[in-house]
């Protein structure tokens, strides 16, 4: 923690004292675990080839990135946000295009790029469950909505993102493709009947936490953040069962200081290698299309890309549309 | 010998005039930075709430408007005043006795109370989660000693916000009614004791109005500071009892709809400054921190 302020601190004063040189640029990501296997396999790659620092901050807060726009006092290079968002932001010209020549995108999955963002990683939201907590774990989002034949406290994404609505539909027996647009008034209904029973997770390790201490014995996960549970020898079991995609994605901020860079940056953090290294790390599937094959196989099989048989995508383009209307909604419905 | 009487003459009268100019220039820097970190980005953002998203006054009039924006800030006084009344409860007695201990004693909890104060405040909030959760030190210990046999929902409600609270604001009621409770004369009660008071009467009415001021003092530091609190509340609570500062959170964070989090702030600013002036008009400053 003290580190990261130093570095952005460190960050602040530099990016006003040298605005030409590109000795350094500032990455931005959510912490934890999954910013540390960013840093291993992407910064300090980048360093080593191009000599140019790379300084870590966050967690990302779009209040923040709007405000250094508004500002034009951008302090930070490359941001790791979440799909819809980068959609949205895009739209709202709060960030740079992308320079196509120097990022190759003819290899990346193109669920994940448009003009303003490429896939920083691709994750799932699975069913996890503690398996040393309760005689069976819920297998669907109907069993997981299902409060009397899986009783006690069930744990959920608490900010408005894809995901969780998504659950509730498929829960409620909406057909996977049928989902958008999203019928909220039925998915409110449905979450209405589990409502008591949530607890709400706002970050990664929150859930894990939650997890593993029984709190809320099952619930929605990340499935890198179930991955990473499974390695610290907690009992879990992970269903993929019409697991609900979703990705990150890498942006740079309109008025970056080191746009340049900053494409070098995302070009390398986009590349096959890269892209495998991460994937190994976090458990989080690659979006380059050729990183599956310079993976140990017992490996990618864990990993989102290959749960296509049951899965179900997000649609980050209707996220983006609606992201605030149903934002409002969400929040006043979660605090009534 | 002019210049002489000129010079003594009016020596202490420049050095007066000196004194004073730069007792002035010298606030300008605290001046300036207040202005700059404090007024400035108050009255932007005052103008987000009136601007955005459409001029007007729509802002307030969604956030007074909508029942669920109402609920939270009814909660963030009834969490407040809660937090409040436990610290006062369980503060009144803790300074008590820091007053009456022998000094070495005295000091020793001094310094665990500052100790705690000066834990990372993220640290204290985690460590109450590991305590309070369902397969916590708490809920393992009743039930092993056979009190419950489930274990007790204490954490992500309302008993885990007032006890993680109360915990962190403790210090700010034990303090200033430490002070007030060591400047009364250990006479009074032996002379209310001579007049046959009992030991109820001598609480009730000598001892409760004479630290009065403490606890008012006190517990209005605490509820002031309760009003605006986040991070415990939103780590131990639910979002069934959100308080304003994660309301403000997710407007700014979340929803980057600067408009409602600007109102929200301000109402919450105004709610906080009309306390604070109540607490300067009746128990002015000198009383805070039991001076």
């Amino acid at each position: 923690m003290k580190k990261k302020f130093a570095s952005a601190a460190l960050a602040a004063f530099l990016s006003t004292a040298l605005p030409a040189a590109a000795a350094e640029i500032v990455f931005s990501s959510w912490g934890g675990t999954t910013q540390d296997a960013q840093k291993a396999a992407w910064a300090d790659k980048f360093t080593e080839k191009t000599g140019i620092n790379v300084l870590q901050d966050g967690p990302t807060d779009y209040g923040k990135l709007k405000a250094m726009v508004e500002a034009a006092g951008v302090t930070w290079d490359v941001v790791d946000v979440e799909g819809d968002y980068a959609a949205q932001a895009g739209k709202n010209g709060l960030l740079e295009k992308l320079d196509f020549s120097v990022i190759d995108k003819s290899r990346l999955d193109p669920r994940f790029v448009t003009d303003y963002s490429v896939g920083s990683f691709y994750y799932s939201f699975v069913i996890g469950c503690n398996k040393d907590a309760v005689s069976e774990c819920p297998k669907t989002w109907a069993d997981l909505f299902d409060t009397e034949k899986f009783p006690g406290k069930r744990t959920f994404y608490k900010w408005s993102a894809p995901g969780v609505i998504e659950a509730a539909l498929l829960a409620d027996g909406v057909p996977a493709d049928k989902l958008y647009p999203l019928d909220l008034d039925r998915a409110f209904k449905k979450l209405d009947t589990v409502k008591a029973d949530i607890i709400w997770w706002s970050g990664g390790a929150q859930s894990q936490q939650l997890l593993a201490s029984a709190e809320a014995p099952f619930g929605s996960l990340w499935n890198g953040r179930m991955t990473a549970l499974a390695q610290t020898g907690v009992n879990v079991e992970t269903s993929w069962e019409q697991n609900i995609t979703a990705a990150d994605s890498l942006v740079v901020p309109k008025g970056a200081k080191n746009k340049e860079a900053a494409m070098q940056f995302i070009a390398l953090a986009t590349s096959a290698e890269a892209q495998a290294e991460l994937a190994k790390a976090t458990g989080y599937a690659p979006i380059n299309l050729d990183s599956p094959k310079l993976m140990d196989e017992a490996l990618a099989k864990t990993l989102p890309d290959r749960q296509t048989a049951n899965q179900v995508n997000a649609d980050m383009n209707y996220w983006a549309e609606n992201r605030d209307a149903i934002g409002e909604r969400w929040y006043a419905w979660q605090a009534k | 010998m002019l210049s002489r009487i000129d010079a003594q003459t009016t020596r202490p009268q420049t050095a007066a005039r000196i004194r004073r100019s730069t007792d002035f220039d010298l606030t300008l820097p605290a001046l300036g930075l207040l202005v700059l970190f404090f007024v400035v980005p108050v009255v932007i953002l005052l103008a987000r709430s009136v601007t955005e998203p459409a001029p007007g006054l729509g802002n307030y009039a969604e956030l007074l408007g909508s029942s669920t924006y109402l609920r939270i800030f009814a909660n963030t006084f009834i969490v407040s005043g809660l937090v409040t009344l436990v610290s006062l409860v369980i503060g009144f007695p803790v300074a008590w006795a820091l007053a009456i201990m022998p000094s070495r004693a005295a000091s020793i909890v001094f310094a665990i109370l500052l100790l705690s104060m000066w834990t990372n405040l993220l640290a204290r909030t985690y460590a109450w989660m590991v305590l309070l959760q369902r397969t916590g030190v708490i809920n393992k210990m009743l039930m092993g000693i056979g009190l419950i046999d489930q274990p007790l929902p204490l954490v992500n409600n309302l008993t885990g916000v007032t006890i993680g609270m109360t915990y962190i604001m403790l210090p700010f009621i034990i303090l200033p009614l430490y002070g007030v409770i060591r400047k009364l004369d250990p006479a009074i009660l032996q002379a209310a004791a001579l007049c046959g008071a009992n030991r109820w009467q001598a609480l009730t009415r000598i001892l409760l109005p004479l630290t009065l001021p403490g606890m008012a003092a006190g517990a209005l530091m605490v509820f002031v500071m309760s009003l605006g609190y986040f991070v415990t509340p939103a780590l131990l609570g639910g979002t069934a009892n959100m308080m304003l500062a994660e309301l403000i959170a997710q407007f700014v964070q979340s929803l980057v709809n600067w408009g409602m989090g600007g109102a929200a702030a301000l109402v919450l600013l105004v709610v906080t400054l009309a306390l604070y002036a109540v607490q300067l008009r009746f128990f002015g400053t000198d009383r805070m921190g039991g001076g």
